[in-house]
């Protein structure tokens, strides 16, 4: 993300953009994307490893029934709860570590896409908010209830047979 | 053993398709970031961010937001609020709108690796985003600072 930052940084200065050659811009997308995709198999691939473990032991199964009553409100499986906690406190790699291996539909993963990327990494999140000034508390619970809101939206739109 | 050994190859599979998806999108990305288009979007979107009761200085915040995330766009996000261009009310008004519509292209892609929509995923977090701002927007008119925290 340096590369990034640092030809924003140049815009604000000088008011236009330098504009590297090609080549360089795909060398440039190809070392952010091995990046990013590296940021994101330090979550993926132990959680996922774990996960799929205790699917297979049946740990899932039983700890996600006790989660069924919650997350039904949204039309998901209670597995899934797990994965909001993780994507809330750590962040979405974590999240879709823990979602892969339960076998949703395309529409469940939709309907987790859109309110886990609404409430995710609050902590962090949070913290950054907070420190530009606006009110970073308000904001994250405002996050939550907005999540909760785009679940019943979407479990709506699913039993109307608007989408999914 | 063989369950740890097939959560391993499914492990490795995810990994693999976060690869094919991610790298490609990133360098697409890479490439048209400095078209036309997105280096004027400051004036193009002018009139929407009026709508949203935002003025220019929140262009870049919001766009970094946007696009790169609040963890990574943080060090613009800060800066530009530190350099006292943002009243409060535009501060919070770009934090309401990045809290729920932020990194959408990292966001979108690591559920589309799942198998999720990505035209309904992104739709549906632009829509509210939009429809959330303006409304505080007008109910939190300029030079009113009060009505913050009974949202």
């Amino acid at each position: 993300m340096s590369t990034t930052l640092k030809s924003e940084q140049y815009m604000e200065i000088t008011g236009e953009e330098q504009i590297p050659p090609i080549m360089q811009r795909v060398r440039c997308g190809v070392v952010e994307g091995f990046s990013t995709v590296f940021k994101m198999i330090k979550f993926v691939l132990p959680l996922y490893i774990v996960v799929d473990m205790c699917k297979a032991y049946g740990l899932i199964d039983s700890l996600g029934t006790w989660c069924e009553p919650f997350m039904s409100l949204f039309g998901l499986p209670g597995a899934t709860a797990f994965a909001f906690i993780a994507g809330a406190l750590v962040n979405l790699y974590a999240a879709i570590a823990v979602l892969a291996p339960l076998d949703l539909t395309p529409w469940q993963v939709t309907q987790c896409g859109v309110m886990m990327g609404i409430a995710h990494n609050l902590v962090l999140e949070g913290g950054v908010l907070s420190s530009t000034g606006a009110r970073g508390g308000v904001l994250t619970l405002f996050r939550i209830l907005l999540a909760a809101i785009a679940g019943w939206l979407m479990l709506g739109m699913q039993v109307l047979g608007v989408a999914g | 053993m063989t369950i740890f050994l097939e959560a391993c190859l499914g492990a490795l599979m995810l990994c693999g398709k976060l690869v094919l998806i991610v790298v490609p999108l990133v360098v697409v990305f890479e490439v048209l970031r400095y078209a036309k288009v997105f280096r004027t979007l400051g004036s193009r979107t002018e009139p929407v961010m009026r709508g949203l009761g935002l003025g220019r200085s929140a262009v870049l915040p919001l766009f970094t937001g946007i696009f790169l995330g609040i963890a990574y766009g943080a060090g613009i996000i800060i800066r530009s609020a530190a350099a006292g261009q943002m009243s409060r009310r535009e501060l919070f008004l770009t934090g309401l709108f990045l809290a729920t519509c932020h990194a959408v292209i990292e966001d979108v892609l690591i559920f589309v690796v799942l198998g999720g929509d990505a035209v309904m995923m992104l739709g549906l977090r632009l829509t509210l985003a939009i429809l959330l701002t303006a409304l505080l927007a007008r109910l939190w008119k300029p030079g009113d600072g009060s009505i913050k925290t009974e949202v």
